[in-house]
C-alpha cells in the first residue's frame, strides 16, 4: 500500500540508470547513499511487528522489494562501463538491509520481552506453596546436641531403665535407706503384687545407669545417658514430675578432677559459647566426692548481674552466675558396688538436667509448656 | 540456715563485708540462697547439705569462716557459777533406748524469773526468723543456732519424781506436743509409703518419760509435750541437752510427717560432744536473763560415747585423685582450721613438698560424716579453692558408640519431619479410666502406690493414651490441625517385673493440607494415615496391611500392621485406624482422629536386617512405556492387592509396577459395581518394546481378571 501510494517520480527504483541521467560512478555511489538513508530512517521508526513486517516486505520483499528493483531496473541493464560498480554497491547495499532488519528483529524481541517481564512479574509477598513439615521437639533438640559435643570427645552413648529398683537407684550410689538426701528426691513407687521380691520405683535420676554401666563394663568407661526422670513434685512453672537429665560418667586409671573440670567446661563452651565463664563450687552428693555444683556466668546480662535495660537481670536475679549441674568425682563407695578397686580407678559423674538448660538457652519461664505438646509451641523450634 | 553477721563476728573476726563472706562461703561449700539487709544487719540465707549439721549454728559457720580467711575461731567455753548443791541429788536419768538416745545430760536451775526476752535476744531471734515467747525458752533457741546443737527446757516441779526415763514408743501410745497436736502412735493403720520393709516405727521413735517412765513428755529429739512444759509460773527449770541416734529420727520425722528445728539437726548426726558445752552455755544464759541458781554439776548418761578416729591422708592419693598438687602449709592450715589436727607421719617429715608426704588427722566430733581419705581431700581442696586445680580435656582412649538405634531412628525421624509430622514428649502419668480406653486385652498396666493424683496414677501401658491427650489438648485451644509423633515407651508389668517397650505413637486430626493461594483444603483421611506408614515402611522393606486393629479403633478403618519375617511368617508390629466414635465422643473429641503405635524394636531391627541386603538395581536402558485400563468390577469384595496379585503371579517379565489410579462407583456404572484404573508399567531390559508386544500382554494380563472376577474393560 505504502508502495503504491508513492508516485513513480519519488521512487527512483522504477526507473533505470539511464532513465535517471545516471552515468558516472560517484552518481552511482549517491543514488546508493541516499537509498541507504532513506531505509535508515524508516527501520528507526519501527515500533510494533506489523511495521516491522511492512518494512521488510517493502525492502527486501522477494517479488517486489526494493532490493528487486534495484537489481531489476538498476543493475541488469546498466551499461557494461557502470555495471561493475552498480554490482558492488548493491552486495554492499544488500548487507546493509539485511542487518538492518536482523536489528529491528531483535530489538522488537527484545521489547516485548521487557513488557511481558513487567507484566508477569511475580508478586514475592506472596507466599510459595507452603509443605508442612514437623519438627523435632526442643528438649530433643537439647539431647542431640549435648549427644553431639560428649560424643565428640569420646563418650559414648547408654540408655536404661526408668523404672528401676532401689538397690540401682539409691543403695548402690551410696544412698542407704533413710539417707537425709532420699528427702529431696521424693520417689514414686511401683504398685506390685503382693510378696514382690524387689519393690520397683521410677528413678529420680539417670544416676543408676552408672551402676548399671560399670557392671557390665570394666574401665575405661566414658558414657552419657540420657533420659526422662521422675520426682514426686507438685508441678508448678518450674517443676514437673518427670524431667529429663543427660548422666555422664567417665572412670579410667588416671582420671582427676582437672579432667573433670577441663570436660565439663568444654562441654559448656560448646554449648553455651566461648565466652561463657564456669566456676565450681563445692557441694555434697552421696555418690560424689569431692562434689561441686557447676556454675555458668550468666549468658543473659553477660555475667554482669545488670539487664541490657538496666536493673537486675531477670534470669541470674542479679548472682551474674546461673546454677547449671551437680557433678563430682566418684565417691570410692561406689566402686565397691560395681567391684571396681577405688585404689587403681578414679573418675567423675555428673547429670545435666535437660528441661532447666532448654529453659535457660531459649528464655521459657514455664517447664509445662514442653509436655502439653501444643502445636504453636512445636512450630517455634523448627 | 539465717547466719546473723553480727553474730558470726563474736567467734571469728572477720572483715570482709557480708556480700565479700557469701560469695567465699559458697566457693568453699556453703551454698548461699541469699543476702537481706534487715535491721539487725546483714542476714545471710545459708543453704547447708545435710551431710554439715555442724554449720547449722552460728559457731560451726565461723568455724568455716575461720579456716576460709585464716583466722582463729574463738572458743566458746562458759563457766557459769554453781551452787552448793549438786544436780545429781536433784534430778535422775534413766536411759532404757541407748540405740535411740546415745547421750541425755541434765541441768537444773532453781528460783528462775520467766519474763520477755531483752531486746538483743529478740533481736537475734528475730533476724534468724524464730519468734520469741520468754527467756527461758528463747534462751534455747539462741543456743541452738548459736552453738547448732537443740536443747529443751522443761518445769523442773511439773516432772514427776524428778526423773527422767529415755524409752521406745509404744503402740498406740499418745502425747500431745508443744505444737498443741494431740499425737497418737497407731502405725499399723497408717499408710506406709515406700513399701520396701515392714517397719515397725513406733517403737524406734525415742520417747522422752518422766517418773516411773509410763507418761511421755516429750518425743526425743523432735518436739517437747505440753505436760511438762515451761510456763510464766515456772520456778525450776531442767535442762534437757540430749544425742538422739540419726536414721531413728529421720525415719521418725517421716513417719510423724513432723519437722522441726531440733529433728533437723539430731537427723543429720549433730556433734555427741556439744550436748554438755551447749548445756552449760544455757545455763549460763539463763543465769544472765532469769536469775536463779544452778545447781553444781551435771547429770551426764554418755552410753553412745565414740572414740576418736584416725584418717590418714597422703599427697600421693591427693594428686591421684585431684591432679594438681597443694602446698604443705597449705594443706595444714585447711585441716587444722577445720579440727582435724594434721600430723606428718612420713620418713621425710623435714621435705616441704615431698610427694611421699602423708598425714595423719584425727576426726573432730563434729564432722562424724569425715571418715576416709577421700572425705580429707574434698577438704583440702574445697578450703584450698577448687579454682585452683587446672582444668585439662582429657584424651579418649576408645572410640565412641551411639545407641544400637541411632541410625535406624535418625531415619525413622527424618521420614516423619519430613512427612509433616511434630515431635511430642509426654509425661507417661496418667489417670486410670484413660489408659483403660487404649489398654489391649491382658495386658497389666504399671500403678503407682504413691499418686499425686488419681490423674496421674498409672504408666501409660500404651503411648496412644497421652497421644490423644495432645490431640485433646490442641482441639481445645483452637489447634485443630495437627499431625504429632511420640518416640517414647509404654510401660507394663508382667508378674513382678516391669517392661518398658520402645514404641513409635502417631495421631493426626483436621486437615492433611490446608487452603492456600494455590491449593484447596483437604481433611486428613485413612489414606493419608497409610501413606505416611508406608513411607516409613519403605525403610524396612515395606509392611503388610490387615483388616482389625485394636477395640478402640473403628472397624472399618482399622489395621494390624505386621512386617514380613520370611516367606511365610509376619512379626507383629502395631496397630493404626481412625479412632472409635465411641472413644472420640466420650473424649468430647469432635473430629475425626486418627492413631497408630509401632513397635520400635521391630521396626529398627527390621531397618537394620534390610539395610544388609539392599542392592543396587541397574537403571533401564530402554523406555518404558505405561498403559491404563479402566476396568468393572462387581462388588464381591475384590481388593486391589488381589488384583495386582493376579497380574504379578503371570510372571510376565516386562510388567514393571501396577498402580491404581482412580477409583469410582457410582453414576453411568451399573449399581453393585465400581471402577478401577490401574497403570501397568512395561519395561523390558532387552529393548525397546514393540507395539505388538505392548498389545500381546496387554491382553494376556486382563485374562486373569475377567476369569476370576468377571472384569470388563470400560468403554472410554
Amino acid at each position: 500500500m505504502y508502495l503504491t501510494a508513492m508516485s513513480s517520480a519519488e521512487n527512483p527504483t522504477e526507473k533505470t540508470l539511464a532513465e535517471l541521467r545516471v552515468r558516472t560512478p560517484e552518481s552511482v555511489t549517491s543514488l546508493f547513499a541516499e537509498l541507504r538513508e532513506k531505509a535508515n530512517k524508516e527501520q528507526r521508526r519501527i515500533e510494533k511487528a506489523e511495521q516491522f513486517e511492512q518494512f521488510r516486505v517493502k525492502w527486501v520483499g522477494r517479488k517486489s522489494g526494493i532490493l528487486t528493483q534495484v537489481t531489476d531496473n538498476w543493475l541488469k541493464p546498466a551499461d557494461a562501463g557502470l555495471k561493475r560498480i552498480v554490482g558492488q554497491a548493491l552486495n554492499e547495499f544488500r548487507n546493509h538491509l539485511q542487518s538492518l532488519v536482523e536489528q529491528a528483529r531483535q530489538d522488537l524481541d527484545a521489547r516485548a520481552t521487557q513488557v511481558a517481564d513487567t507484566r508477569e512479574r511475580v508478586d514475592l509477598s506472596l507466599p510459595g506453596v507452603i509443605r508442612p513439615i514437623g519438627s523435632h521437639h526442643l528438649i530433643r533438640q537439647v539431647f542431640q546436641e549435648i549427644e553431639d559435643i560428649f560424643f565428640s570427645i569420646g563418650f559414648s552413648v547408654v540408655e536404661g531403665p526408668e523404672i528401676e529398683t532401689p538397690y540401682y537407684n539409691f543403695e548402690a550410689l551410696n544412698i542407704p535407706e533413710f539417707h537425709p538426701v532420699r528427702d529431696d528426691m521424693d520417689t514414686f513407687y511401683i504398685d506390685l503384687p503382693k510378696g514382690a521380691p524387689v519393690p520397683l520405683l521410677l528413678r529420680t535420676h539417670t544416676s543408676p545407669m552408672q551402676i548399671r554401666t560399670m557392671e557390665k563394663q570394666k574401665p575405661p568407661v566414658r558414657v552419657i545417658v540420657p533420659g526422662k526422670v521422675y520426682r514426686r513434685d507438685n508441678p508448678d512453672a518450674t517443676h514437673s514430675f518427670m524431667f529429663h537429665q543427660v548422666e555422664g560418667l567417665a572412670v579410667d586409671t588416671d582420671i582427676t578432677f582437672c579432667d573433670f573440670t577441663g570436660t565439663i567446661e568444654y562441654f559448656v563452651k560448646q554449648f553455651f559459647g566461648p565466652s561463657v565463664k564456669t566456676r565450681f563450687r563445692p557441694s555434697y552428693f552421696p555418690f560424689t566426692e569431692p562434689s561441686v555444683e557447676f556454675d555458668a556466668s550468666c549468658s543473659f546480662c553477660g555475667g554482669t548481674g545488670t539487664a541490657a535495660a538496666g536493673g537486675t537481670c531477670s534470669k541470674c536475679k542479679g548472682a551474674a552466675w546461673i546454677e547449671l549441674f551437680g557433678a563430682g568425682m566418684v565417691d570410692p563407695a561406689v566402686y565397691g558396688f560395681v567391684n571396681y578397686d577405688a585404689k587403681k580407678v578414679s573418675g567423675f559423674a555428673f547429670g545435666i538436667g535437660i528441661d532447666r538448660l532448654a529453659m535457660l538457652k531459649y528464655g521459657i519461664d514455664d517447664i509445662q509448656v514442653f509436655f502439653q505438646n501444643d502445636v504453636r509451641f512445636l512450630r517455634q523450634f523448627p | 540456715m539465717k547466719v546473723v553477721y553480727n553474730w558470726l563476728k563474736e567467734f571469728v573476726a572477720v572483715s570482709a563485708t557480708p556480700q565479700e563472706l557469701a560469695s567465699r562461703l559458697a566457693l568453699s561449700g556453703t551454698n548461699i540462697g541469699g543476702i537481706e539487709n534487715g535491721p539487725h544487719g546483714a542476714v545471710i540465707d545459708a543453704e547447708v547439705s545435710s551431710n554439715r549439721p555442724d554449720c547449722l549454728g552460728h559457731y560451726g559457720i565461723a568455724r568455716e569462716v575461720g579456716a576460709i580467711y585464716k583466722l582463729p575461731l574463738k572458743h566458746v567455753s562458759p563457766k557459769p557459777p554453781e551452787s552448793a548443791a549438786r544436780a545429781v541429788d536433784a534430778v535422775r536419768v534413766e536411759i532404757q533406748a541407748p540405740e535411740l538416745c546415745g547421750r541425755f545430760t541434765a541441768r537444773v536451775i532453781r528460783g528462775v524469773k520467766i519474763q520477755p526476752s531483752p531486746k538483743w535476744l529478740k533481736d537475734r531471734l528475730e533476724a534468724s526468723g524464730v519468734a520469741s515467747i520468754s527467756n527461758i525458752v528463747d534462751v534455747s533457741n539462741y543456743v541452738m543456732l548459736e552453738l547448732g546443737h537443740a536443747l529443751h527446757a522443761f518445769d523442773y516441779d511439773k516432772v514427776r519424781d524428778h526423773k527422767i526415763v529415755v524409752r521406745n514408743a509404744k503402740p498406740g501410745e499418745k502425747i500431745r506436743t508443744l505444737d498443741g497436736v494431740e499425737r497418737q502412735f497407731a502405725p499399723h493403720k497408717e499408710r506406709q509409703l515406700a513399701p520396701d520393709k515392714d517397719r515397725q516405727l513406733d517403737s524406734s521413735i525415742c520417747m522422752i518419760c518422766d517418773g516411773d517412765g509410763s507418761r511421755a513428755v516429750g518425743i526425743g529429739g523432735i518436739m517437747g509435750g505440753t505436760e511438762t512444759e515451761i510456763s510464766f509460773s515456772t520456778k525450776n527449770v531442767l535442762i534437757e541437752c540430749a544425742w538422739f541416734e540419726p536414721i531413728a529420727i529421720r525415719r521418725a520425722t517421716r513417719f510423724l510427717k513432723l519437722h522441726t528445728e531440733a529433728s533437723t539437726r539430731f537427723g543429720r548426726d549433730a556433734d555427741p560432744e556439744m550436748a554438755e558445752l551447749a548445756s552449760r552455755r544455757c545455763a549460763e544464759l539463763i543465769l544472765q536473763l532469769a536469775g536463779g541458781e544452778l545447781l553444781s554439776g551435771v547429770v551426764d548418761i554418755f552410753p553412745g560415747k565414740r572414740a576418736p578416729k584416725k584418717i590418714r591422708v597422703t599427697r600421693a592419693e591427693i594428686l591421684r585423685v585431684m591432679g594438681a598438687d597443694v602446698p604443705d602449709k597449705e594443706i595444714e592450715a585447711g585441716l587444722g582450721a577445720l579440727g582435724f589436727a594434721p600430723v606428718r607421719i612420713d620418713q621425710n617429715r623435714g621435705a616441704a613438698g615431698s610427694l611421699l608426704a602423708a598425714w595423719e588427722c584425727t576426726q573432730p566430733s563434729w564432722r562424724a560424716e569425715v571418715e576416709r581419705e577421700i572425705d580429707l581431700i574434698e577438704e583440702i581442696a574445697r578450703i584450698y579453692g577448687l579454682d585452683k586445680f587446672p582444668p585439662r580435656l582429657p584424651a579418649a582412649r576408645q572410640g565412641a558408640a551411639r545407641l544400637p538405634q541411632f541410625e535406624s531412628e535418625t531415619r525413622l525421624r527424618e521420614r516423619l519431619i519430613g512427612l509433616g509430622y511434630l515431635e511430642i514428649l509426654t509425661i507417661p502419668h496418667v489417670a486410670e479410666e484413660r489408659d483403660a480406653l487404649f489398654r489391649p486385652e491382658g495386658v497389666v498396666p504399671a500403678r503407682l502406690s504413691n499418686p499425686l493424683s488419681e490423674e496421674a496414677s498409672v504408666l501409660r501401658s500404651t503411648g496412644i493414651v497421652t497421644m490423644a491427650a495432645a490431640l485433646e489438648w490442641n482441639l481445645n485451644h483452637g489447634q485443630r490441625n495437627a499431625r504429632l509423633f511420640e518416640i517414647g515407651r509404654h510401660y507394663r508389668l508382667q508378674g513382678f517385673e516391669s517392661v518398658e517397650a520402645r514404641v513409635l505413637t502417631i495421631g493426626a486430626t483436621g486437615e492433611a493440607r490446608e487452603k492456600g493461594l494455590y491449593d484447596s483444603a483437604r481433611e486428613y483421611s485413612f489414606a493419608d494415615l497409610k501413606g505416611d506408614l508406608d513411607a516409613i515402611g519403605e525403610l524396612t522393606g515395606g509392611f503388610n496391611w490387615k483388616h482389625d486393629g485394636a477395640h478402640w479403633l473403628s472397624p472399618a478403618r482399622a489395621a494390624h500392621l505386621s512386617i514380613p519375617e520370611n516367606s511365610r511368617d509376619a512379626l507383629a508390629l502395631g496397630v493404626a485406624g481412625q479412632l472409635s466414635k465411641r472413644i472420640a465422643d466420650k473424649l468430647k473429641l469432635r473430629q475425626e482422629i486418627f492413631l497408630a503405635e509401632l513397635d520400635l524394636d521391630l521396626l529398627y531391627s527390621s531397618y537394620y536386617r534390610v539395610k544388609q541386603t539392599r542392592r543396587y538395581k541397574p537403571l533401564p536402558r530402554f523406555p518404558a512405556v505405561e498403559r491404563d485400563f479402566s476396568l468393572v468390577f462387581k462388588d464381591s469384595g475384590v481388593t486391589f492387592r488381589q488384583i495386582a496379585g493376579a497380574i504379578y503371579h503371570l510372571n510376565i517379565p516386562e510388567i514393571e509396577s501396577i498402580q491404581a489410579m482412580d477409583l469410582y462407583r457410582g453414576k453411568n456404572l451399573p449399581p453393585g459395581t465400581f471402577s478401577l484404573m490401574i497403570r501397568v508399567t512395561l519395561q523390558s531390559r532387552e529393548g525397546t518394546l514393540t507395539e505388538s508386544r505392548i498389545a500381546e500382554i496387554s491382553a494376556k494380563l486382563l485374562e486373569p481378571l475377567k476369569y476370576t472376577w468377571g472384569a470388563e474393560l470400560r468403554a472410554s
